[in-house]
C-alpha cells in the first residue's frame, strides 16, 4: 500500500515538467531567501503569485514546495555569513553558525546545514508517508493545557542557549516573552504596550526584531573597532567538513531530526521549538559544551536537521487536516484554493496523485537543495571577502525591503531601528539575544494557552497535571531544570568570587 | 526660488490635466487591490480570483497587495488615504461594517471615506460543534447549550473574525451567553474543534465544507435561505427553526472617496464581468459560495448592503460589549 | 567599592523594560484565574523581569567586570536611521530614490567609505533590486512618487 502510494507519488513528482518546476522553486527560493533581510515567510509571498500561473496544480505546489525548502535554506545562509536570521529557527544556527564563518569556517557550516537538513528531509519525508494519519491523531490531543506546559519545557530548556550568565539568559527570556505581548489582547481586545500606536496593534514583526537585535547590532559591532582590524572574518579555510567535522555531526543530525519530527506534527506552534529544543540536547550531551557558542559545528547540524525535519512534518496538519501550523502553511493553503484544491482531511483519498505527488516532491526538493548548494556554498563564501563596508549598506538596503515588503507597513521599519539600539546596547552589556527571540515567538502561544486552557478548565489550575501529556511534559520540565541547574549551581560556587559568568 | 516654484506650479498642472484626461483612458497602468488580511486566507483568495478575472478585462495587471492589522483596519486606512485615481482598491468583507462598533477610534470614515464598486461575494457560514456532540439537530444544539450554558464552549477565531460575529449572533438568538474561547486565526480554532478540545464554532463555509463532508465535524444548519448545492444535507437556520441568524460575509470592492465616477463605472463594469468568469465560478463553488449577481455587483446595492449591516450589527456588538480598542 | 559598570546598566535597563511593561499592565483588567485579563499575564512576567534585574544589578557590586568600551557613534548615527529614511520616503518619493537615498546614507557609517565608491554602491543597488522587486517579482512598489510630480 505504502509501495504503491509512493511510487505514484515518485511518478507524479518526477516527471520531466514537475522535476523542472521543482529545481525552478529551490533555485528562486534560495536566491531570494538568501538576500538578507528577506525571511522565508516574505520569500514565499513575494514567489507564490508566479506559481499562480502554472495551469497544473500539482505542479504549481510542486514547484512551491520547491521555494519552502529554497527559502529557508537560503535563510539559514544569511544566518550562518552574516548573523541574519530571517525566522527562529535560523536565530539558532546564527549562534554557532556565525563563530564558525567567523573563524574562516563557512564552507563547512553552511555544507553542514546542507547535509543536516538532507539528511532529515529524507528521513522525515519517509516519516510523513507512513505515519501521516495516526501521527495527526496525537497531534489532536493536544489541547491548550499540553501546549502550555510544551511551552514551559521549550523556555526552561533555552536556558542552554545562554553561553553566558543564565540570570541574564532568563532576564533576556522575559522581555522576550513580554515584547511578544505587544499588540492586541485576542481575548478582550484591549490594545497591550503599543504606545497609541495602531499599526503594532497586530504585534511587532518577528523579522524587523531579529534583523535589529542580530543583524543591526552586528553590523554596529564590527564598526565599533574598524580603525584597528581589517577584516572582520578571518581567511577561509576549506570549503569542506574535515573528517572530524563529519564525525561530530553525525549524531547530532539524527538526534535533531528525531526531534524535529515529533515536534513538527503539533500544529499549534511545536516546529518553533525543533531547533531550540535540538540545540539544548546537543549542548546537554556534547562532552565540550564550553564550545557552544563558539562554533561548535553540533550546534549548526542539529538544530538545522530538527529545523528542517519540523518543517516537513508541519505538512502533516496540512495535508491531512487542511490546517496550517505556521504561516507559510498558511500561504501554502491559499496557493491550493486558487489552484482549485480545497485542502480538508480528504485530499489523500479524493487526490492521491497530489497528495502523494507532494510528499514524493519534499523529498525530490530536498535532493535538489542539496546538488544545487553544495556547489553554491563557494559562491556564498567568497562573498565574505567583500570588504564589510560595503556589504552593510547593502545588507541595510535589503533589510529595510524585505521588512517593508511583510506587511507593507512603515512602522515595521521603525521597530528595526528599536531594536538595532536596543539590542546592540544589550549586546554589548553582554546579554544574547537568541532567547530573546525564542521568548519573542513564545510570548503570545504561552499566554495565550495558559489562559484558554483556563477557560477551558473553569479556572482549575490542576488541568496541567490532571491531564497525561501536559503532566508528563511538566516533569520533563522539571527534569531539565534539575540537569540544566545542577552543574551550573556547582561551577557557580567554585567561581562565585571570579566572575558572574 | 521663484522659478523653482513656478516650475512646481506648471509640473502640477500639468500632472493635473493629465490626470483628467486620463479618465478616459484609464486604466492606463497596472491596478492594485489592497486585501486588508494575511495572504493566503479566504478574503486573500476571493481577491485574487477577481483580481486575475478583472486584469483580463481591464487590460491591465490587477496586483493582490497584503496590508494586514487591526482587523482590517489598517489596510482599510491605506486605501482611504490614498490618491482617488482608481489605482488603488479596497476589498474588504463585512468587517468594514462591524469595525465601525468595534472600533470607537476608526482612523477614517466608514461611510464617508471610501467610494462604492460593487459587492463581490456573500459567503454562508455553517453552525458546527464537534464529532462527538449529543445532539443532532439545530433544536438539540440550542436547548443543550441552554441547559449547560456555563459548560459549552464557543470558538473563535478572534475578535471581529467571522466566526466571532457568529458566536456572537448564535448566542443572541438562543438568548443565552455561553463560554467564549477565542483563538489567533481560524486554523487553531478548527484544530481544537476537530480534537474535541471546544464544543461549538460557526465559521464560513470558505474553511468548514471540506470538513463537514468528510464528518470529522458535525454540522447543524447553513445561514442562508436555502439549502447550498455543496451541503444538501444540512437545514437552513430558519429551517431548523433558529430565527434572526441569516447572514453572510459579504465581501465588497471599494475606491477611495472622491475617484471619478466614469474610472467607478469601469471598475463595477469590470467587476460584473469578472464575476461571470467561468474559473471565478468554478473557484466560489468549490468554497462553498457564489459570484454576487449582476444586480449586486454594482456601487449602489454596496452602499444599501454597508449601510444596513452597520445598522444590523450595532446593538448584537454593543449588547456583547466586546470592542476591539 | 567596585561596580561592575556592563551589569549595573544591563540590571537597570532590564528593571526599566519590566517596570514599563509592569505600570501599563496595571492600568488593564487583571481578571480572575477562570477568566484572565488582559494585564494578568504581562503583569507577572513584569515582576519576573524585575526581580532578575535587580539581581543582575545587585551581582554589579561584588565584582568589577570588562569595561562596556566606546560606542561607534558615526555607525549609529547613519545606520539606525537608514530604514528610517526609506520609511519617511518611500511612500513620498517612490521605491528608486528611496532605496537609493538609504543605501547611499547608511553608506557613510564606516569611516572607510568613500563618495564615489558610496555613489557607485547605491546606483548599482538601486538597479538591481528595481530589477529584482519590480520588474522580476513584481511587488507593488511605486518607481517614483507623488513629490516628484508623478501619478
Amino acid at each position: 500500500m505504502l509501495y504503491d502510494n509512493l511510487s505514484l507519488g515518485f511518478a507524479t513528482a518526477s516527471t520531466l515538467a514537475n522535476l523542472g518546476f521543482c529545481f525552478i522553486g529551490v533555485l528562486l527560493g534560495t536566491l531570494i531567501g538568501v538576500l538578507p533581510g528577506i525571511g522565508p515567510t516574505a520569500t514565499i509571498a513575494m514567489l507564490l503569485p508566479i506559481t499562480f500561473q502554472i495551469g497544473d496544480p500539482t505542479s504549481a505546489l510542486i514547484m512551491l514546495a520547491g521555494i519552502y525548502y529554497g527559502a529557508q535554506y537560503g535563510g539559514s545562509t544569511t544566518a550562518i555569513l552574516i548573523n541574519l536570521p530571517g525566522e527562529s529557527s535560523s536565530a539558532v544556527t546564527a549562534i554557532d553558525g556565525y563563530q564558525m564563518a567567523r573563524k574562516g569556517r563557512a564552507g563547512a557550516a553552511l555544507a553542514t546545514a546542507a547535509i543536516g537538513s538532507f539528511i532529515a528531509g529524507t528521513v522525515s519525508t519517509f516519516l510523513v508517508a507512513l505515519l501521516a494519519p495516526p501521527l495527526t491523531g496525537i497531534a489532536l490531543q493536544f489541547g491548550a493545557a499540553e501546549y502550555f506546559s510544551l511551552m514551559i519545557l521549550g523556555l526552561i530548556s533555552s536556558i542552554a542557549l545562554a553561553s553566558g550568565s543564565i540570570v541574564k539568559a532568563l532576564a533576556m527570556v522575559v522581555l522576550g516573552l513580554l515584547l511578544g505581548l505587544v499588540g492586541t489582547d485576542i481575548y478582550s481586545g484591549t490594545p497591550r504596550f503599543n504606545l497609541g500606536i495602531r499599526e503594532y496593534s497586530d504585534g511587532l514583526n518577528f523579522v524587523a526584531v531579529a534583523v535589529g537585535v542580530f543583524g543591526i547590532a552586528e553590523i554596529l559591532r564590527n564598526l565599533e573597532d574598524e580603525h584597528e582590524r581589517s577584516v572582520a572574518v578571518k581567511k577561509v579555510s576549506s570549503l569542506w567538513p574535515t573528517r572530524e567535522d563529519w564525525r561530530r555531526m553525525a549524531a547530532p543530525i539524527l538526534r535533531g531530526t528525531f526531534l524535529g519530527s515529533a515536534l513538527g506534527v503539533l500544529p499549534g506552534g511545536g516546529a518553533i521549538l525543533a531547533a531550540f529544543a535540538s540545540y539544548t540536547v546537543e549542548k546537554r550531551v556534547s562532552k565540550n559544551p564550553g564550545e557552544f557558542g563558539k562554533g561548535a559545528i553540533e550546534g549548526v547540524a542539529g538544530p538545522e536537521s530538527a529545523n528542517n525535519a519540523g518543517a516537513q512534518t508541519s505538512f502533516i496538519p496540512l495535508l491531512t487536516l487542511g490546517i496550517p501550523a505556521n504561516p507559510v502553511m498558511a500561504l501554502m493553503i491559499g496557493a491550493m484554493i486558487i489552484q482549485g484544491i480545497v485542502p480538508g482531511p480528504n485530499v489523500a483519498t479524493e487526490q492521491p496523485a497530489l497528495f502523494w505527488g507532494i510528499i514524493a516532491s519534499m523529498w525530490i526538493g530536498n535532493v535538489m537543495l542539496v546538488v544545487l548548494n553544495l556547489p553554491l556554498v563557494g559562491l556564498w563564501v567568497k562573498l565574505l571577502t567583500v570588504p564589510y563596508y560595503v556589504l552593510f549598506p547593502i545588507i541595510v538596503g535589503f533589510c529595510s525591503i524585505g521588512i517593508y515588503s511583510v506587511n507593507s507597513n512603515i512602522f515595521d521599519l521603525y521597530s528595526v531601528a528599536f531594536f538595532g539600539f536596543v539590542g546592540y546596547v544589550l549586546v554589548k552589556l553582554r546579554c544574547e539575544p537568541a532567547p530573546l527571540l525564542l521568548g519573542f515567538v513564545l510570548g503570545p502561544l504561552l499566554e495565550e494557552n495558559l489562559r484558554r486552557a483556563m477557560i477551558l478548565s473553569r479556572g482549575d489550575f490542576s488541568t496541567f497535571v490532571t491531564r497525561p501529556i501536559s503532566a508528563t511534559l511538566l516533569i520533563l520540565t522539571v527534569a531539565v531544570l534539575v540537569v540544566v541547574l545542577l552543574p551550573s549551581v556547582r561551577k557557580k560556587r567554585e567561581e562565585v568570587f571570579v566572575d558572574d559568568e | 526660488m521663484k522659478k523653482l516654484l513656478a516650475a512646481l506650479g506648471a509640473a502640477a498642472t500639468m500632472s493635473l490635466t493629465a490626470f483628467s484626461a486620463g479618465a478616459q483612458t484609464y486604466p492606463e497602468r497596472g491596478i492594485t487591490i489592497v486585501v486588508p488580511f494575511a495572504a493566503g486566507g479566504p478574503t486573500d483568495t476571493v481577491t485574487r480570483l477577481v483580481a486575475e478575472a478583472m486584469s483580463k478585462d481591464l487590460g491591465q495587471q490587477v496586483i493582490v497587495e497584503n496590508v494586514g492589522g487591526a482587523g482590517g483596519t489598517l489596510g482599510a486606512k491605506q486605501v482611504a488615504d490614498a490618491d482617488p485615481d482608481g489605482y488603488k482598491l479596497l476589498l474588504y468583507h463585512i468587517g468594514m461594517a462591524t469595525s465601525d462598533t468595534l472600533y470607537r477610534n476608526l482612523p477614517y470614515k466608514t461611510l464617508e471615506s471610501f467610494e462604492y464598486v460593487g459587492l463581490v461575494t456573500e459567503v454562508p457560514m455553517t453552525i458546527l460543534a464537534k464529532k462527538d456532540m449529543a445532539a443532532n439537530t439545530l433544536a438539540e444544539l440550542v436547548d443543550y447549550a441552554k441547559a449547560n450554558a456555563d459548560k459549552v464552549t464557543v470558538a473563535n477565531a478572534g475578535i471581529g473574525a467571522a466566526s466571532h460575529l457568529c458566536g456572537m449572533l448564535f448566542m443572541s438568538s438562543i438568548g443565552t451567553p455561553l463560554v467564549t474561547v477565542p483563538y489567533k486565526g481560524t486554523g487553531p480554532a478548527m484544530t481544537d474543534l476537530l480534537g474535541g478540545q471546544v464544543d461549538i464554532m460557526c465559521d464560513q463555509t470558505t474553511n468548514t465544507t471540506k470538513h463537514i463532508q468528510a464528518g470529522t465535524v458535525k454540522a447543524y444548519a447553513v445561514t442562508t435561505p436555502k439549502r447550498l448545492d455543496v451541503l444538501p444535507d444540512v437545514p437552513t437556520t430558519t429551517e431548523a427553526g433558529l430565527q434572526g441568524m441569516e447572514f453572510g460575509i459579504w465581501h465588497g470592492l471599494y475606491a477611495p472617496k472622491g475617484t471619478p465616477a466614469e474610472v467607478v463605472d469601469r471598475l463595477s463594469k469590470s467587476l460584473q464581468v469578472a464575476l461571470k468568469d467561468e474559473n471565478v465560478k468554478a473557484r466560489f463553488a468549490e468554497l462553498g459560495t457564489t459570484p454576487s449577481p449582476e444586480a449586486d455587483a454594482t456601487p449602489a446595492a454596496l452602499k444599501a448592503k454597508l449601510e444596513s449591516e452597520i445598522a444590523r450589527w450595532k446593538p448584537v456588538i454593543e449588547a456583547a460589549g466586546q470592542f476591539a480598542d | 567599592m567596585v561596580i561592575d559598570r556592563a551589569n549595573a546598566l544591563c540590571g537597570a535597563i532590564f528593571i526599566a523594560f519590566g517596570a514599563y511593561f509592569g505600570l501599563n499592565s496595571l492600568g488593564m483588567e487583571l481578571g480572575t484565574p477562570f477568566r484572565m485579563g488582559p494585564g494578568f499575564f504581562p503583569l507577572f512576567l513584569a515582576g519576573i523581569l524585575i526581580v532578575l534585574g535587580l539581581v543582575i544589578a545587585i551581582q554589579a557590586i561584588r565584582v568589577e567586570g570588562d569595561p562596556i568600551g566606546s560606542f561607534p557613534l558615526r555607525g549609529m548615527a547613519f545606520i539606525l536611521p537608514a530604514p528610517v529614511i526609506f520609511a519617511l520616503t518611500l511612500k513620498g518619493l517612490g521605491f528608486v530614490p528611496s532605496i537609493f537615498l538609504t543605501t547611499l546614507f547608511a553608506s557613510f557609517a564606516s569611516t572607510r567609505m568613500r563618495v564615489p565608491t558610496a555613489l557607485a554602491l547605491a546606483v548599482v543597488m538601486t538597479l538591481f533590486t528595481t530589477i529584482v522587486f519590480v520588474y522580476g517579482l513584481n511587488l507593488p512598489f511605486r518607481l517614483f512618487g507623488p513629490w516628484l510630480g508623478q501619478r
